[in-house]
């Protein structure tokens, strides 16, 4: 099975991943970037207007094959 | 002998010598189970009790899309299943996470117990008060709390629990899970539980070592965690 790294970062707490995942494909490497970003999201107090919860895969070779961003964004309208 | 069992049960009822050499004599025959096994599944019909006596299990519910929740982490001196002695379905599934040693007791044996000795039916009832009293705290720790605050109170409970069965050493416990395992304790994401327990590392909260967690202050790690032991029910009703 093919290894895939996934780093995180929500623009405080970055990491890199070293260790990796075996899946059978990099579907389940988007899969699982994806259900991280919500959890990312929810620990984090938002203590400004922007905030950007980022999730990238890297193949087994290192090299970025996917990246997915969760932005949460707030503005008064008045 | 002091086993763990009885250990855990003597912080609510004094025995006897005849409900000590009982409950020993219960637990003499046990068996050892390979890591990652599973002791019955949710549907089935409840069988012996089990009781862990040495080793990390779980109790467990599997969901359609082929995902857990761990539901429970059972320590030696915790039985698995007291509770189905009387029920007809098992609505949930047991499984090892480590190599354990566990025994099985009869289920006849369990209600024999329950009407020969009033202690050991007290000391029950408190133990299956405890659980529930624990399966609360996930409850508000997965509800309310932020993975890393759920994550060290958790791990505060369970050193506490480590003491009681007298398998603590000073601030240290034993945690041999994956972190796949621990995202099924969590409830989120393998990635997040990965940058959670890095996050606590990095706050000196929590030091991990060889399937062991430390604190290397555990006053602090109980404030940061709010964590109150009162829901242990560790001091006696005088």
């Amino acid at each position: 099975m093919p290894r895939f790294y996934l780093d995180t970062s929500d623009g405080d707490f970055k990491i890199t991943d070293h260790v990796g995942y075996d899946f059978a494909d990099r579907d389940e490497a988007r899969r699982l970037a994806l259900d991280t970003l919500p959890d990312m999201a929810r620990d984090k107090m938002p203590d400004g207007d922007r905030r950007d919860f980022i999730c990238n895969v890297r193949d087994e070779a290192g090299k970025p094959i996917f990246t997915a961003t969760l932005s949460l964004i707030a503005r008064w309208l008045t | 002998m002091i086993t763990p069992l009885i250990r855990k049960l003597s912080q609510a009822v004094d025995f006897s010598d005849d409900d000590l050499a009982t409950l020993t004599r219960l637990t003499s025959r046990q068996r050892t189970v390979g890591p990652r096994t599973a002791l019955i599944h949710e549907g089935d019909r409840p069988g012996p009790v089990r009781l862990i006596m040495k080793g990390l299990a779980c109790r467990y519910q599997s969901l359609p899309d082929g995902s857990r929740q761990i539901v429970a982490l059972l320590i030696p001196g915790d039985f698995c299943d007291l509770h189905v002695a009387i029920l007809d379905r098992m609505d949930h599934s047991l499984g090892t996470l480590s190599n354990c040693d566990i025994v099985e007791i009869p289920r006849a044996a369990v209600l024999s117990l329950i009407e020969t000795s009033p202690s050991i039916t007290r000391a029950l009832w408190w133990a299956t008060l405890v659980d529930e009293a624990i399966l609360r705290n996930w409850l508000v720790n997965k509800g309310r709390r932020q993975a890393d605050l759920q994550l060290l109170n958790l791990f505060c409970e369970l050193l506490c629990r480590y003491e009681v069965a007298g398998l603590a050493q000073g601030d240290t416990f034993p945690l041999p899970l994956t972190q796949e395992e621990l995202s099924d304790v969590m409830g989120v994401s393998v990635v997040h539980a990965n940058r959670t327990l890095n996050s606590l590392r990095e706050a000196g909260l929590v030091t991990f070592e060889k399937g062991s967690v430390t604190f290397p202050d555990r006053a602090r790690a109980y404030e940061v965690a709010e964590f109150d032991p009162t829901y242990l029910h560790l001091t006696r009703r005088r």
